[in-house]
């Protein structure tokens, strides 16, 4: 409800803005933000911003320690690999390869997801039926039963663990866009406009798409934590990505067969993966409470 | 079922364990060895595979054969023969047998004699005589034999009386008594494979085996563990042989090392070449090594396009430095390859001529063959670590590089190891990074299973490289005696092989053994596989 | 009540036939012979192969042969692996017992430790204490499980020596596989010193189970704290409150109750996670457990074993949620099907 006063200049924040004023009021949100935009920065620009080619064997560096250590070098900030990669450059492009395909399968799983759920949401014939419930159970088989078959069907792969990653979560999207759905269209602004001869298109695109995208960004950043974990996870059990790709997951795989001798290699992947997952979830977590707060006032 | 239950009750007992008497836990746990081995052996019985996982869980455990290889000397000595003749044309061998040999005594079998001629006359038809009822039994494959071609040279096998045999050869064969002394020429039980034929399941000889040796089987879990138990009426010596020796499986390189480090293994197989030092620096750890008689190397598929192409292959030799992928893959644990021979070898040619590290002459090669560049191809990695390969992976990590520096496109594609040697032996492969590990001293143990043309049925010869005078050069310094003469026809081999390369050789790798001091009594045999009897665990 | 099991049977059974279809179409989507697929075994010869055919009603349509394939399913004949020739039934018999150990312990685990923590930290929301517990727990819950497993072998079984790091009890133990829930097993077993195999199985579930339930704690706390607040938000505390109830009183007669009444269902949704993580830790500790034998299965393109192997994990999870949700559904008849967690 619009107010208007004649004697001051007040500003009325959008709800978008409101949630963004208490999503900075808390540090930690914020600081995670950061953190995260850094990770998209690298994501964006690792090809030009690492100083090596991740791919680029050196005989003559192997398993030089990271640059903190005693005998270092600052070459190599974060160490060499067993076949003389620069490990920094490696995490590097691993994010870029880790935290790229996993918002690309997540924004895939949402438009899949929400379509789906729409039309569920938004007919009345299927609801409440068997086959949703039968749906709804078949989303408990986890994602890694899922990649097993689909690796076993199509064969290892960067792209095809995404394919399995994004027919897990897409459930997920369904599920919430069709409660979301219904529970808008019962309120009384959508009877509104439907009285004023909206059709279907409209009023999804002009009523509850906007209202619904809150909704999506705090399940994206869900999705996109699963999505991280599970690339890397599989990745890491020599399912998804294939070495030499640097992927995170796979980073820390090809590290283990040297763990006793150059734990960096082990270590440093495990703590950008780790960083990344704290990250999406701190800044999911600080969304969901600045908007839990917005709706309280 | 009530699982906090559980928990209180074993929180329960933890606490009670440590009141009751350390000294019977200690007894306990020193009662068995386990040894941490790489991978799923393919059955028991190692005439039918030539794996060394399979040599290294059975050979020296469950069986005996004729004759053995001193581990230190590398002569024969006698086994289960006593003693032995060659007649004076080289031909008829006789065999004096051990008396008193007893075979194992398990769940399964309940033996009624000891061993006798018709025992070694039965191990020996089941891979020499295609109408023995057991020949076709798990495959029906003897690589190993069929590889040295033993099996068609072998005219007769006659017994004389119950401890005496003679076996009669068709032509002079120097290395005869060194191949019925590998690990593959094991001794089974005639007894209880009549008795299987009785029961009408014939298979389960080489999944529930009867052997004479040290260990008897109890069970197998694939991917999991072997379980053996001490043979207590074993013909030799074997007072300081453990009770229990258990096989757990453990395909990973750096967690069977860190299980050594835990003290859940008593020794492990492979330890990777990066992780020497650490073993050498950990008090409770011994590091063994010793010059391995084995080669690794790259084998094209000559068989296909545009690999049957000798300049092909040599374009392809000369595009990848050895020298690099030694320092990075063997950490100086290896010298590099020239032939197949490695220099412990008395057949050793010192100044072979070896391939040189040229990528603009390799492209130009390539180009006179018809190769493109962008051309794509497969680099076949194998899964498991061995002495003469300890990082197959990493190896075709470094040639992808030196390959697309000429414009070839390398795909590395690995499986498990069952499933990548099926596939390897239906030629599926472009190229491949393996190996030989040799079962006895003799040359021809490398020139014939690795390159001759019957060793492509039997799956060794990775090349799919069959070459008629290559094979009338094996077979004629098999023939020689004299060895300086054969050595001579030796090098006339390595320079064929240089000038076609059905395969790079790559490198000689040391043999390592790892294992924790409390172990007492180990010992690296040098010829094959690794033996358990004599080895116990003390304070 | 009546209506609600049928309901729920239905669903159950139509799950369950969706699976089987789905299992069912694997022997066709998978590389090779689908009679390989299906039955794990290689005809060697002509004859062979069409006495194969017959048994297995691959001459006739589709639906008949899954009619079939489910009838075989239901008699226990799974087939045989392809790699090793072992009955699938026995195998996954022997394997499935030990994931679900794990998880189950790892459960107990998070519970113990979380619902309590989870308690305290939403009673004093948003004090420091609450803030220590929520920050903790929302490190925890970014772990990703391989990592955290081989930080902690590297720490607790190769820096410190105090945990085993294979296995599930040392292999010198001979413990038969009777009920493949191996302290059951052990209490079972003849011939061995049951204390001593005891105390050394306990050893070997340390590393395992803290492993996966880290992560499972993290997410108990997180539901059970953001349950408490909501229900001291709710008008009927502050009625109590104004009516003079103490704070335990508060606490044990209306907070408790109602908090952990919502948390239930979206218990059903953390079964998938933990399975998942019990599933991959299992890797790395080499539990031999189902998700050590699917993976080890597809490294060595087991087809059949895979067939099977995800048929069974899937029922196992899909059983263990819809008996969650049909619990939660007789406790709390208002309540709408199916909730998600949000953590």
């Amino acid at each position: 409800m619009p107010q208007y006063s004649l004697y001051q200049e007040e500003s009325q924040p959008s709800p978008w803005q409101r949630t963004w004023e208490e999503f900075r009021a808390s540090h930690i949100a914020f600081t995670g933000l950061i953190i995260l935009t850094l990770f998209f920065f690298i994501a964006l620009f690792a090809p030009i911003v690492a100083p090596y080619d991740p791919l680029q064997q050196n005989i003559d560096v192997l398993l030089v320690p990271p640059s903190w250590e005693s005998n270092g070098t600052i070459t190599h900030l974060f160490g060499t690999d067993a076949l003389g990669r620069d490990v920094f450059s490696r995490i590097m492009v691993g994010c870029r390869v880790t935290f790229g395909s996993s918002i690309l399968l997540v924004l895939i799983a949402m438009l899949v997801g929400v379509t789906v759920g729409t039309i569920a949401g938004m007919t009345s014939g299927v609801r409440s039926s068997v086959i949703n419930h039968t749906l709804d159970a078949l989303m408990a088989i986890p994602t890694l039963l899922i990649a097993i078959i689909i690796v076993a069907i199509l064969g290892t792969g960067l792209v095809n663990s995404m394919w399995a990653i994004t027919l897990a979560l897409i459930p997920q999207f369904i599920h919430h866009t069709r409660a979301f759905v219904r529970s808008e269209m019962k309120k009384e602004y959508i009877l509104a406009s439907r009285l004023d001869g909206a059709t279907s298109k409209q009023l999804f695109f002009h009523s509850i798409l906007p209202n619904m995208i809150e909704m999506l960004v705090v399940q994206g950043s869900l999705a996109l934590s699963i999505a991280v974990i599970d690339i890397s996870a599989l990745g890491f059990l020599n399912l998804g990505a294939q070495p030499p790709l640097p992927e995170l997951g796979v980073i820390l795989a090809d590290g283990l067969d040297v763990a006793y001798i150059a734990p960096w290699n082990v270590a440093l992947p495990g703590l950008t993966i780790f960083l990344m997952v704290l990250a999406i979830n701190i800044v999911g977590d600080g969304l969901r409470s600045a908007l839990r707060k917005r709706l309280s006032h | 079922m009530n699982k906090g239950f559980h928990w209180v009750l074993g929180f329960f007992l933890l606490f009670t364990l440590q009141a009751c008497d350390k000294s019977e836990r200690d007894a306990f746990y020193r009662s068995g060895i386990i040894y941490c081995s790489e991978s799923n052996p393919v059955n028991f019985n190692p005439q039918t595979d030539t794996s060394s996982t399979t040599a290294d869980a059975t050979a020296h455990q469950l069986y005996d054969r004729l004759m053995d290889f001193d581990a230190e000397t590398g002569h024969i000595i006698p086994s289960i023969a006593s003693s032995w003749n060659v007649s004076q044309d080289g031909l008829v061998y006789t065999f004096q047998l051990e008396k008193g040999v007893a075979f194992h005594s398990t769940d399964y079998f309940t033996p009624t004699r000891t061993l006798n001629a018709d025992d070694v006359i039965f191990s020996i038809n089941r891979w020499r005589d295609p109408e023995n009822p057991y020949h076709n039994i798990s495959g029906g494959r003897y690589p190993y034999f069929e590889s040295l071609g033993l099996a068609d040279n072998i005219a007769e096998v006659n017994r004389i009386n119950s401890y005496r045999l003679e076996i009669i050869i068709k032509q002079r064969d120097s290395s005869f008594l060194a191949n019925l002394a590998s690990d593959f020429s094991i001794i089974l039980s005639a007894e209880y494979a009549d008795y299987l034929l009785s029961q009408g399941t014939p298979e389960r000889i080489d999944d529930y085996p009867i052997g004479t040796g040290p260990f008897k089987f109890q069970s197998y879990r694939k991917d999991h563990y072997i379980r053996f138990e001490k043979h207590h009426e074993y013909w030799k010596d074997a007072e300081f042989t453990s009770e229990h020796l258990i096989y757990d499986i453990t395909p990973k390189s750096s967690i069977r090392l860190a299980k050594l480090i835990t003290g859940e293994c008593d020794a492990i197989a492979f330890p990777a070449q990066t992780e020497l030092e650490i073993i050498r620096n950990r008090e409770e750890l011994a590091l063994s090594e010793k010059p391995g008689l084995n080669i690794g190397f790259w084998a094209f598929n000559t068989k296909k396009y545009p690999f049957n192409n000798p300049k092909v292959r040599k374009a392809l030799a000369l595009a990848i430095d050895k020298n690099t992928l030694l320092e990075a893959v063997y950490f100086e644990s290896a010298t590099r390859a020239k032939t197949l021979l490695p220099n412990a070898s008395w057949a050793f040619q010192s100044d072979a001529d070896d391939t040189a590290y040229n990528p603009v002459l390799a492209r130009e090669l390539l180009d006179e063959a018809g190769v493109e560049p962008g051309f794509t191809m497969s680099i076949w990695a194998m899964p498991v670590e061995r002495a003469y390969n300890p990082n197959a992976t990493k190896m075709a990590e470094l040639i992808q590089r030196y390959l697309s520096a000429v414009g070839i496109q390398a795909n590395i594609v690995t499986y498990d190891w069952t499933t990548f040697r099926r596939h390897l032996r239906e030629g599926r492969h472009d190229s491949v990074l393996i190996g030989w590990s040799a079962d006895n001293g003799d040359p021809d143990n490398f020139y014939r299973p690795l390159l001759s043309c019957g060793a492509i049925p039997s799956g060794t010869n990775r090349a799919m490289w069959c070459n008629e005078r290559y094979d009338a050069l094996i077979d004629e310094a098999l023939k020689t005696q004299n060895s300086q003469r054969r050595k001579a026809i030796y090098e006339q081999v390595n320079r064929l092989i240089y000038d076609e390369l059905p395969l790079v050789p790559i490198a000689h790798a040391y043999r390592y053994q790892a294992y924790r001091k409390d172990l007492k009594g180990m010992v690296i045999n040098p010829y094959g596989g690794i033996r358990f009897v004599g080895v116990t665990k003390t304070q | 009540m009546i209506k609600i099991l049928i309901r729920y049977a239905i669903l159950f059974v139509t799950t369950l036939l969706v699976l089987a279809a789905l299992s069912f179409s694997l022997a066709y989507l998978f590389p090779g012979d689908v009679l390989v697929n299906l039955s794990g075994i290689t005809p060697h010869n002509a004859a062979q192969r069409a006495a194969l055919m017959r048994q297995y009603q691959l001459d006739e349509p589709y639906i008949f042969q899954f009619i079939h394939y489910v009838g075989e399913l239901l008699r226990g004949n799974w087939g045989y692996s392809f790699v090793s020739g072992l009955s699938l039934r026995e195998e996954i018999g022997i394997a499935m017992p030990a994931t679900i150990e794990l998880s189950a312990y790892a459960l107990l685990t998070a519970i113990l430790v979380g619902v309590p923590l989870g308690c305290f930290a939403g009673l004093r929301s948003y004090s420091k204490s609450d803030y220590i517990i929520n920050s903790a727990s929302m490190v925890s819950y970014s772990f990703p499980v391989f990592w955290l497993a081989l930080v902690f072998i590297l720490i607790f079984s190769l820096e410190m020596g105090v945990a085993p790091l294979s296995g599930r009890v040392s292999l010198l133990f001979d413990v038969p596989d009777k009920t493949g829930f191996i302290l059951l097993d052990i209490i079972l077993a003849k011939n061995i010193d049951s204390a001593l195999a005891l105390g050394d199985a306990l050893k070997h579930l340390i590393l395992p189970t803290i492993s996966i339930a880290l992560i499972s704690t993290a997410s108990m706390i997180r539901l059970t704290r953001r349950s408490v607040i909501d229900v001291l938000n709710s008008p009927y505390i502050a009625a109590a409150e104004s009516r003079g109830l103490s704070k335990s009183q508060i606490f044990f007669r209306h907070i408790l109750r109602n908090a952990l009444l919502p948390i239930l269902p979206l218990m059903a949704i953390q079964i998938t996670t933990l399975i998942t993580n019990a599933m991959i830790v299992e890797t790395l500790f080499s539990w031999p457990g189902i998700g050590n034998w699917l993976i080890q299965a597809i490294y060595q393109r087991d087809y059949p074993a895979l067939r099977v192997g995800m048929l069974a994990v899937a029922t196992v999870v899909v059983s263990f949620t819809i008996l969650i949700d049909l619990f939660n559904r007789f406790i709390d008849p208002s309540r709408e099907k199916y909730e998600r967690a949000t953590v």
